[in-house]
């Protein structure tokens, strides 16, 4: 079921010579966890600005084109409408928590848009749970650890239960371990919960084994989009723009598959692969 | 510094009282210490904010602050003792020409001086320690009408206080480390020196509001009609306090026009 | 043939008042010309370790010498003579409105004479690949970009010890191979090179003996080869080896070597066993 269709988007900063969106067409179904990624200036912020409204409404520039989601035009909406439908989280954890204690930074956003206290209460229990940090309810937000923090941020995102969640290089400041918790909480919400998963990432290797879409920008422009087994078994494009490829991915490219053994995109997968190999 | 004015999360009868309670005490503590010069009344109030910072159970957190105060009470304390003149001379400061005189009164006198400064502030500090800074910022708006945007501002500009000083600390060691000094006697000098400092900090800071006015505006905010999680609301006890606290400031003020703890 | 040492680390423990210690009775000895990587989960003590090395921390207890001489009383602007430091935000040093000013702000800083300044800033910027943007302003490049500005100012001061902390972060992969490039290219000109990063793969493939730090201590400190083959060593500080060194390591029942590094060993590895069984593509 088609969730959200983008059609012939486009868009320029004010001043600037080059659109920073070239017709961008892209469809995302319910329930997928796509990837973006794309070397820098790609365009992959401005796009996640488009879809959670703080393009046009925060920052302007020539818009063209249609966002709809369920049919209904993004762009008519304001983006308190649209942060019910889409939840954002950023890069910097230091720069999007905006309360001294957990819990009033997941009260924030349905306090925002007139919730009344019970329910306010329901959507901070609830959300606390999604991400696995009820016990840290209480805390002050200073204390917490780099993946708990981003966890949080998800959190106060999801608190109004918006259907989309959007998420711009959550990863890029966090630790292995961080990264990790990261994407097993989105891996569970995607998979056991349903939510839609948009992600910004440039840590390949995480999208390529939990994202069942992968879509390619490079200079304003959609490159590839597709299942990651086919995006991360063109090596050659992938090089030219500037992507990095995963390793086993890269290692099965080399040796050659043609499209018979499936890529291998885990550790656990190209294990697979190697001892057919090892074997025959 | 930032820790002096953070909400300190205790159990305690004090931390369960209403924000405006708390704050009524504090202004109460305010009003009593100006109201008298006695060194006496003034040293009960003092001991009798301690009393309370001990019951909320941020008195062993608020040490460092207290010692602190002390210094400046001690400096007050000196200089009040060397200006009052009046009364019984103990000694003089300078033997042999009978220069800056010392009495008993003046030794009081700083006394009270001292005990007031450190009350006050100290009620305050304990206000801060045992409210939650969402419940001041709902108090100003509900009960006192400012605007929520201008109580909002407050409250987000304290929470950040701590990551900006953060910040201040990793720009300074970073500009160091090119093997800049801050230095200089020439005053104009020193403030050029503090240029390689401050201005990415002004750049951070932008940049960092931008972010964060970015994240809000994906939370929602947009100044409308806005809830909240946490009410304020006044209890039994809340009530019978403020009713005391008045009773007892007006009948102090009545006890000081009839003259007594005037000196 | 045994190396002189450049930077010597002697039972030395660090804290921040009255804190608990971050770095905890760590010793370490780095030769000139070596290429090191500190690793760790946040919080082991990395930075922390890193900052004694220029002088911006002083150890609480035990020693640090660099070049022999104990480091306990220089002050920062001195020992900066000997060992550069390049933030992970460039942005926390940036403030002069061209990228060649930017690069000549620590050369003013240690006095050099005019001519001096403009040759080993033109020098830096070369060797960073940002001659063309000598005249831009900082702001107008991308996060990448700025990094090189940041490395290009600490190259210009030509010390001999250059640390990097973790210069790839917030950079596409692009980038990223640029500055790890232009790090091999300054070991290979002689320069001891030290840098922190999250990233395996960039330790895998650039440096060339790994320190490992979990909770202030050194869990430990060898040949990337040889502190990659212990997985379960890593694991303690939340580390996993890079994807290739972990599928060759759940292929040991094949008599796959537990270290290799990078894909193309890998490659190798299954060419010749491939020929040997006849069966390849």
């Amino acid at each position: 079921m088609t969730l959200l269709k983008i059609e012939n988007l486009a868009f320029s900063y004010p001043q600037s010579k080059e659109p920073a969106l070239k017709n961008i067409n892209l469809t995302i179904k319910k329930g997928d966890f796509t990837g973006i990624t794309g070397p820098t200036g790609a365009g992959k912020s401005t796009l996640a600005y488009c879809l959670n409204g703080i393009i046009p409404h925060f920052q302007g520039g020539k818009l063209e084109g249609r966002i709809s989601l369920r049919g209904e035009s993004l762009f008519a909406l304001g983006t308190a409408q649209i942060s019910r439908m889409v939840g954002s989280v950023f890069q910097d954890p230091d720069a999007q928590i905006i309360s001294t204690d957990v819990e009033q930074e997941v009260a924030f956003g349905p306090e925002n848009l007139g919730f009344s206290p019970e329910k306010i209460e329901q959507r901070i229990t609830g959300a606390l749970k999604l991400t696995g940090i009820s016990g840290l309810r209480h805390r002050p937000t200073a204390v917490l650890s780099g993946g708990q923090k981003q966890r949080l941020a998800i959190a106060a995102a999801l608190a109004v239960l918006p259907e989309i969640l959007l998420l711009d290089e959550p990863a890029s400041e966090l630790d292995p371990a961080g990264t990790e918790e990261i994407f097993q909480v989105l891996k569970k919400l995607n998979r056991k919960h349903g939510i839609t998963i948009i992600i910004i990432e440039q840590k390949t290797e995480q999208l390529a084994a939990y994202a069942n879409r992968i879509v390619v920008l490079n200079e304003g422009a959609v490159v590839m989009d597709d299942a990651p087994r086919q995006v991360f078994s063109q090596l050659q494009a992938l090089k030219d723009a500037g992507v990095r490829i995963p390793q086993v991915a890269g290692l099965a490219g080399m040796i050659g598959i043609n499209n018979r053994p499936p890529l291998p995109l885990t550790v656990e997968e190209a294990r697979g692969f190697v001892e057919r190999i090892l074997r025959r | 510094m930032a820790a002096l004015i953070e909400y300190l999360p205790k159990d305690s009868p004090v931390h369960r009282l209403n924000a405006l309670t708390k704050f009524f005490w504090a202004l109460f503590t305010l009003g009593f210490g100006l109201l008298f010069n006695d060194y006496r009344y003034l040293l009960a109030l003092l001991a009798s904010v301690l009393l309370v910072a001990a019951l909320a159970r941020v008195l062993q957190n608020l040490l460092p602050v207290i010692s602190g105060l002390t210094v400046f009470a001690a400096m007050l304390f000196l200089i009040q003792t060397l200006f009052y003149n009046q009364g019984q001379v103990l000694f003089y400061l300078i033997p042999g020409v009978d220069w800056v005189p010392v009495t008993f009164q003046g030794l009081l006198s700083g006394l009270a001086m001292a005990a007031r400064m450190m009350t006050i502030i100290l009620s305050f500090l304990v206000f801060l320690a045992t409210t939650r800074t969402q419940d001041i910022v709902l108090t100003l708006v509900e009960k006192f009408k400012i605007p929520y945007d201008y109580a909002f501002m407050f409250l987000t500009a304290l929470r950040f206080i701590p990551s900006f000083l953060n910040e201040v600390k990793m720009v300074s060691a970073a500009q160091q480390a090119r093997g800049h000094a801050i230095e200089g006697i020439n005053p104009f000098k020193k403030i050029k020196s503090y240029a390689p400092v401050m201005i990415p900090l002004v750049l951070l800071s932008i940049n960092k509001a931008e972010n964060i006015a970015m994240a809000m505006e994906t939370k929602g905010y947009c100044g409308g009609h806005r809830t909240s999680l946490r009410e304020t609301k006044m209890k039994h006890a809340d009530y019978l306090l403020t009713a005391a606290l008045i009773l007892l400031l007006v009948s102090s003020a009545a006890a000081r026009a009839a003259g007594y703890g005037a000196t | 043939m045994s190396r002189k040492s450049l930077l010597k680390v002697e039972n030395l423990t660090f804290k921040y008042g009255a804190e608990p210690p971050v770095l905890k009775n760590i010793s370490l000895d780095i030769a000139g010309g070596e290429c090191i990587a500190v690793i760790g989960q946040n919080g082991a003590g990395k930075t922390t370790l890193a900052k004694h090395f220029n002088g911006m921390l002083k150890p609480v207890s035990g020693k640090f010498y660099v070049g022999g001489k104990d480091t306990g009383q220089l002050k920062v602007s001195v020992l900066a003579r000997t060992v550069g430091y390049v933030f992970q935000n460039p942005d926390h040093q940036i403030f002069h409105d061209t990228v060649a000013k930017e690069v000549a702000f620590g050369l003013k800083n240690f006095q050099l004479p005019n001519e001096l300044i403009t040759a080993r800033v033109a020098a830096a910027l070369e060797a960073v690949g940002l001659t063309a943007h000598h005249a831009t302003y900082p702001f107008n490049l991308s996060k990448g970009q700025r990094q090189r500005v940041a490395l290009a100012s600490v190259l210009a001061l030509q010390t001999e010890v250059i640390i990097l902390d973790e210069p790839t972060t917030g950079q596409d992969y692009r980038e990223s191979m640029q500055i790890m490039n232009l790090v091999k290219q300054l070991h290979q000109n002689g320069h001891t090179v030290i840098f922190i990063t999250h990233d395996m793969s960039l330790v895998a493939e650039f440096a060339q003996r790994a320190v490992v730090l979990c909770d202030g201590k050194i869990l430990a400190d060898g040949g990337v080869r040889s502190v990659f083959s212990q997985p379960e060593l890593l694991q303690k500080t939340f580390l996993k080896p890079p994807q290739i060194t972990a599928l060759a390591q759940s292929l040991n029942g094949y008599a796959v070597p537990p270290d290799i590094l990078k894909v193309e060993e890998m490659y190798e590895l299954l060419k010749t066993r491939g020929e040997e069984i006849g069966c390849f593509n």
